[in-house]
């Protein structure tokens, strides 16, 4: 695997190299003033194994998008350059044909030269025509090298941005917002180095190499034959930059158009049982209608541009044409010259009505890049920072004094904070987490202890904290007051990276990744695991046994493409994956409230084994889950409001005790309410029986049951 | 993920079918106006554009070559007219390709959206949403494209290359012929160069789509690839996938690089060949330099629509394809529909009956057999039983949402198929368990049960649903914004908002299906007093878990694999300690236990 990122990484950068040293400095003093890297790691970065980390992306922050588009395709310039120069090559053998023609019709066709000619310029032709083939593929081919390259190096920069940026930006941002980001609008970059880009440096040539051509030919007729192109190409990009609004609000037409849709399909039954199908229709005609018009708009605009570039145009050609035919006439030019004028003529105004669409598709590739590097922007977790003790292992205790933790909204973009305020209304998640957020504190006042190897669990309602406060220990978020202390060193000393590889977390919802059994279960060692090992963990996470049954044992696929997993068997996968971890801390998030009961037993057994010797954090919603912990929090609006082990707290008044009770109440009551239920039954059945002694056509309850009871009248 | 697979692209390996061709067609006839205007027009420009070259040819040999100025003005002012002509025929197939374009859109949208609202429930029992919004959205839009731009596209190209092969006749008809030659070799060419140029765009879509994958994975396990410090291994996998990208997005850009210059080439062949036979016919006096101009130029007139020949195909199939599945949904016949001769029914009160009814879903797999019962007018029947046992589906064919594939369902002794589905859709109140509300405010979906309801019925009817108060309490009050599908409120609180619109409606049956499960016990009590209200004096079936629900309940029915193993009031099947005894028990424990939950709520006033 390795050999192969060294083998692709070396085709794609043998010209990066050349550029690297002047590179570097540059670099360098961006690293060092952001602080983001020290010297000596961006060494060993760069010589790192090849394009993902050779150049930071970061540096493509400019005020200037065209600056930041230049530096993002750092690498590639001097291929890019080349395209570019090949594009201006194959204009000049288009040209050069006409003037082949020139030369074919005035000296072999009209003059002197001999007929034996003939082939050549037949030949000529074919000639040049390979020529431009070969200067505009050579174009196209470097292009793509170039486009598909910086992509390829974007992608993965934004890939490993983003697995590696903070939870409070993971928090805020949508999946589906990522998500396009990362692959839409990339596309589009894609597509603006691949194409338009190169395509106004290659229209650009054309129509340069054209005139000039046209100049040769003759110098006056070609300054004549160009005064309305301007008038074109800037009324040409005018329509395009007003195409893409009026496209815009098309396409908002069309994402309405859908929403309706999704929503009236989805909701059929309501629509059904109401009865409002024409109510529907109506509403639906409203929106469809508006696309329709919205279309037409669209229409209508091109109906106005095109005719009249046409007319433009050709107006120009029609004068340029008149006053050479004039010249031809009166012999100032020979008739070859007329010929070639012509052509070139069509030449040199042809790419002038692509220009304003080249311009108007590179204005809405910026706002791409624009919302690429938002995500840029973002702040990566440092992993290393921090201190890392080697071959040490956690002994688990801990102590938390007066913490407090509040979720800082990120250092969002402004119109991106304004769109945030809107998606929030339409995800409670996330409204609640903002309510949060504007309550302030999530946590505070949190004092306590823990001995290694203790069991704490944390019993309190969803959004009581529960959740926050064990995210604090992995440095998924930063506390923001009191202190945190493991070990006897301050949390924030260890590095994220040292401390996430000593706490195993099992989550309520398992998430397992789509591939291999064997790959999710030795996920995140970064060594190679025996079969013996990996057997070791899956049985003690009870789930050895399952795996068996599938034909391909370990190797089997999870997810979409493979097996389907219940809830309760991913659940064991993780637990395999997290006793193979060995961690010193483990945080168990709601691990058995998703489990069907019967799974239940062997997911706890496998709990216990993987808590032995463990500091562990148990979050709860029952109290059986806790009962056994060596001390009980008991969370309410970010505080602790009860501690103590489940003696303690039953011994003493408080929502603990009163839970409890309930629970033990409930089982004791039972029997006895469903006996007094069954006595009143008899006994209000009894008076029935007199007064009237069955309800008219059901079946008398002493004979044996009627399935179907027909009952007319 | 998985929506964007749903959504990817089918692949158009779909022979070409001429009858949908021709149904496509006929869907642009119906704007024959439109399409008669830019069948016109394309012609009419593109003979234009033939005869502008054979003009420039003239203007060459009949007026440089001749030496006739009054010639030569006047076929520049020929020209110049032209251009006009060509600007006007361009104007108009714009125009009326890119309405007619919307237009048929338009029409297929309107005409799928009536046809489903037709289409019964078991439709969309086998049919997904997102396969009946590809219909609606891509799959419409692509015939739209079809109508206009492809069939325009198709016409143009003939039309050029035969104005083009017509004109060169005229100038020398040995020549065309040569040129002619060369044509089926360019279209053999074009064809072979899409058709692996389209094999690596699929490589590079399906590659693309796994990308997806990897962002989606990476992006929601976000937090246990930092817990288990998976950042590394990630990348070097994510990395697999792009180098993978890298090499068939390259190969489809330089084989697209490619495809250009081998045209051109195969055309410049054919352009020394005219030099090398014009320069023959020259001294012959067969050939003129306008004439070698103009073939030139015809040369390159052809070489586009025959380049954009393969791309015209290969969206054309794509096209047809989109046809047939729209076609597949608009020629789709409801299940359920009115009889010839159905009326519009005055009431649904007076008793219910089925009639030995016999109903599947599937084939071959029964979920009602020979069932009969008798509901009288105003009676509640409550249904209680496992999952699966056919529970809903009575309640689905009460509201004839499907029909009894044997036997008979009677109410107040008529066939029910003898009404409108109409009559009685609007006369059965349903409150489901999934409460469905539309994206809008709450007023707008209580209205939804009478559209007609004033504000003080509307207030009136979520105050019997118990749902006024929360209401009230919300910053917007009636006025807030529910979500799409209602996400902004809590379940419980749908559930109470779909009863409320149930309750506007007034109707004469009441169906509840889990309708208040999420509702808490609090609210449940409130709702309680005015459900025994509504259920009064009207006939309704309930299903639910609740007991105080079921226990008020005239008759009870305990159904079982479809059949109705017990029934009768609440006190005597629990003294008949059967079925509905061990449900009640099991239920009644679990409901105590969840009692215990409320309690930990937070900001909830801890109180037992």
């Amino acid at each position: 695997m390795a050999d192969k990122v060294s083998e692709t990484g070396r085709t794609s950068r043998s010209l990066p190299h050349q550029e690297a040293p002047a590179l570097m400095r540059p670099l360098r003093r961006i690293w060092s003033v952001l602080g983001l890297r020290s010297e000596e790691k961006h060494e060993e970065e760069t010589n790192d194994k090849g394009i993902r980390l050779d150049y930071d992306l970061k540096d493509t922050l400019t005020p200037n998008r065209f600056v930041g588009l230049w530096r993002m395709a750092t690498g590639f310039r001097t291929i890019y350059v080349m395209a570019v120069v090949a594009a201006g090559f194959a204009a000049l053998s288009r040209s050069a044909v006409f003037y082949l023609l020139r030369y074919f019709v005035d000296d072999v066709l009209m003059g002197a030269d001999s007929q034996w000619q003939i082939p050549w310029v037949a030949a000529g032709i074919i000639a040049l025509a390979l020529l431009q083939g070969f200067f505009s593929f050579g174009m196209g081919r470097l292009a793509a090298e170039t486009a598909e390259g910086v992509t390829r190096r974007l992608r993965n920069y934004l890939y490993d941005h983003i697995q590696r940026m903070t939870f409070t930006y993971h928090d805020t941002m949508q999946t589906g917002e990522l998500i396009q980001r990362a692959t839409s609008d990339v596309d589009t970059l894609r597509r603006l180095f691949q194409d338009q880009l190169i395509g106004i440096g290659r229209t650009g040539l054309l129509f340069l190499v054209n005139l000039i051509a046209l100049a040769l030919l003759h110098g006056w007729l070609a300054l004549l034959s160009i005064p309305l192109l301007p008038v074109v190409s800037v009324a040409s990009f005018f329509f395009f930059r007003r195409m893409t609004t009026v496209f815009e609000s098309y396409q908002s037409q069309d994402a309405a158009v859908s929403n309706r849709l999704q929503e009236r399909l989805t909701g059929v039954r309501v629509v059904k049982a109401f009865a409002r199908q024409s109510y529907e229709i109506d509403r639906f005609e409203e929106e469809n209608w508006e696309k329709y018009l919205r279309g037409v708009r669209i229409a209508k605009l091109h109906t106005l541009f095109w005719p009249v570039v046409e007319t433009l145009t050709g107006g120009q050609l029609l004068f340029g044409m008149f006053m050479a035919a004039r010249m031809a006439l009166s012999g100032d030019i020979t008739v070859g010259t007329f010929v070639a004028f012509t052509g070139l003529l069509v030449a040199t105004i042809w790419p002038v009505q692509g220009i304003g669409r080249l311009v108007a598709h590179v204005s809405t590739g910026l706002v791409s890049l624009n919302r690429v590097q938002e995500i840029i922007r973002q702040e990566r977790e440092n992993l290393e920072e921090g201190n890392t003790p080697t071959n040490k292992r956690l002994r688990g205790a801990l102590q938390f004094r007066n913490v407090q933790f509040a979720y800082e909204s990120p250092p969002a973009e402004e119109d991106g904070a304004a769109k945030k305020g809107e998606e929030a209304k339409l995800d409670p998640q996330e409204a609640r987490r903002r309510a949060f957020a504007e309550r302030g504190y999530v946590l505070r006042d949190i004092n306590f202890d823990v001995e290694p190897g203790q069991v704490v669990g944390l019993l309190g309602a969803t959004g009581s904290g529960k959740s926050s406060l064990v995210n604090l220990l992995p440095r998924f978020y930063e506390y923001s007051g009191g202190s945190i202390t493991l070990d006897g060193e301050e949390l924030r000393a260890y590095s994220r990276g040292f401390l996430r590889g000593q706490i195993g977390i099992v989550q309520q919802e398992p998430f397992l990744f789509s591939t291999t059994i064997r790959n999710n279960i030795s996920y995140g060692l970064g060594r190679k695991v025996s079969d013996e090992e990996l057997e070791a963990a899956a049985r003690a996470a009870a789930i050895h046994d399952v795996v068996q049954t599938f034909p391909k044992g370990y190797e089997t696929l999870v997810g979409e493409r493979g097996v389907t997993l219940s809830g309760g068997q991913k659940q064991r996968v993780t637990i395999a994956r997290t006793l193979l971890k060995d961690p010193a801390i483990l945080l168990l998030d709601d691990a058995t409230s998703s489990v069907d009961t019967e799974t239940d037993a062997a997911i706890r057994a496998a709990l216990q084994r993987l808590m032995q010797g463990r500091t562990t954090f148990i979050i709860a919603h029952r109290v059986q889950s806790v009962m056994t912990a060596d001390q009980i929090l008991v969370m309410e609006a970010g505080r602790i409001i009860q501690r103590g082990s489940h003696d303690e707290l039953v011994a003493q008044p408080g929502v603990y005790r009163r839970i409890f009770e309930l629970q033990v109440q409930i089982e004791a009551d039972l029997e006895r309410e469903i006996a007094a239920v069954v006595e009143a039954a008899e006994e209000k059945l009894g008076g029935l029986e007199k007064a009237q002694p069955f309800p008219q056509g059901y079946g008398s309850p002493s004979e044996p049951e009627i399935p179907h009871s027909v009952t007319r009248g | 993920m998985s929506q964007h697979e749903h959504f990817e692209e089918e692949e158009f390996e779909t022979e070409f079918n001429g009858q949908t061709v021709l149904r496509i067609f006929r869907l642009g006839l119906l704007h024959w106006p439109l399409m008669l205007g830019y069948l016109l027009s394309v012609v009419v420009t593109s003979v234009l554009d033939g005869y502008l070259t054979l003009l420039t040819k003239r203007i060459v040999d009949d007026g440089i070559v001749a030496g006739n100025a009054e010639q030569l003005w006047r076929l520049v002012l020929q020209y110049g007219l032209g251009l006009v002509l060509v600007a006007l025929g361009v104007m108009g197939f714009i125009y009326s390709a890119g309405r007619l374009g919307e237009r048929v859109q338009y029409d297929l949208r309107k005409t799928m959206f009536a046809r489903l609202q037709d289409l019964s429930l078991s439709y969309y029992d086998r049919t997904p949403v997102g396969w009946l919004m590809s219909r609606l959205t891509s799959d419409a839009s692509r015939v739209g494209d079809l109508v206009s731009w492809g069939f325009m596209d198709l016409l143009w190209g003939g039309v050029a290359i035969a104005v083009s092969l017509g004109f060169m006749a005229m100038i020398n008809v040995q020549m065309m012929l040569l040129v002619a030659a060369v044509i089926p070799v360019l279209i053999v060419v074009a064809f072979r160069f899409k058709k692996k140029i389209l094999v690596e765009y699929r490589d590079v879509r399906k590659t693309n789509s796994q990308i997806t994958g990897a962002y989606n994975e990476n992006i929601t396990g976000v937090r246990v690839v930092k817990s288990l410090r998976r950042e590394e291994g990630n990348l070097e996998e994510f990395t697999d996938l792009t180098r993978t990208m890298y090499r068939a997005g390259f190969r489809a850009a330089w084989l697209s690089a490619l495809f250009l210059p081998v045209v051109q080439l195969i055309s410049a062949i054919a352009v020394s060949g005219i030099v090398l036979y014009s320069g023959q016919q020259f001294q012959l006096g067969g050939m003129t330099i306008g004439g070698i101009q103009a073939f030139i130029f015809y040369i390159t007139h052809m070489l586009f629509p025959i380049q954009e020949m393969a791309r015209i195909y290969a969206e054309m199939q794509q096209a047809i394809a989109s046809g047939e599945r729209i076609f597949s949904l608009v020629d789709a016949v409801p299940e359920v529909q009115d009889r010839s001769g159905a009326q519009a029914p005055d009431s649904l009160r007076g008793d219910i009956v089925f009639e030995n009814v016999d109903f599947q879903y599937e084939e071959e797999k029964p979920v009602l057999r020979d069932f009969s019962l008798h509901v009288k007018q105003g009676e509640t029947i409550a249904l209680v039983g496992p999952t699966g046992a056919g529970k809903s589906t009575i309640v689905n064919l009460v509201c004839r949402f499907y029909e009894p594939s044997k036997g008979r369902i009677l109410i107040n002794g008529r066939d029910y198929t003898e009404w409108t589905l109409h009559g009685i859709h609007s006369r059965v109140g349903v409150v489901l368990q999934t409460p469905y509300l539309f994206s809008g405010s709450i007023w707008e979906n209580l209205r939804y049960g009478r559209l007609d309801a004033t504000d003080d019925e509307v207030v009136n009817a979520a105050g019997m649903a118990g749902a006024h108060s929360f209401i009230e309490a919300l910053e917007e009050g009636y006025d807030s914004q529910v979500g799409e599908g209602g996400v902004l409120l809590s379940v419980g609180q749908t559930q109470l908002l779909s009863l409320a619109r149930a309750i506007l409606a007034d109707p004469d049956i009441f169906v509840m299906d889990e309708a208040t499960s999420s509702v808490d016990t609090l609210t449940e009590a409130l709702v309680q007093e005015a459900m025994d209200a509504i259920l009064a004096d009207r006939t309704s079936f309930i299903i639910a878990h609740r007991l105080s629900t079921i226990r008020k309940a005239d008759r009870i029915l305990v159904i079982e694999d479809g059949r109705i193993a017990e029934q009768g009031t609440h006190a005597q099947l629990i003294r008949r300690q059967g079925h509905y005894y061990d449900l009640y028990t099991k239920q009644f424990r679990d409901e105590r236990i969840g009692s215990a939950q409320p309690l930990l709520q937070a900001g909830n006033p801890v109180a037992a």
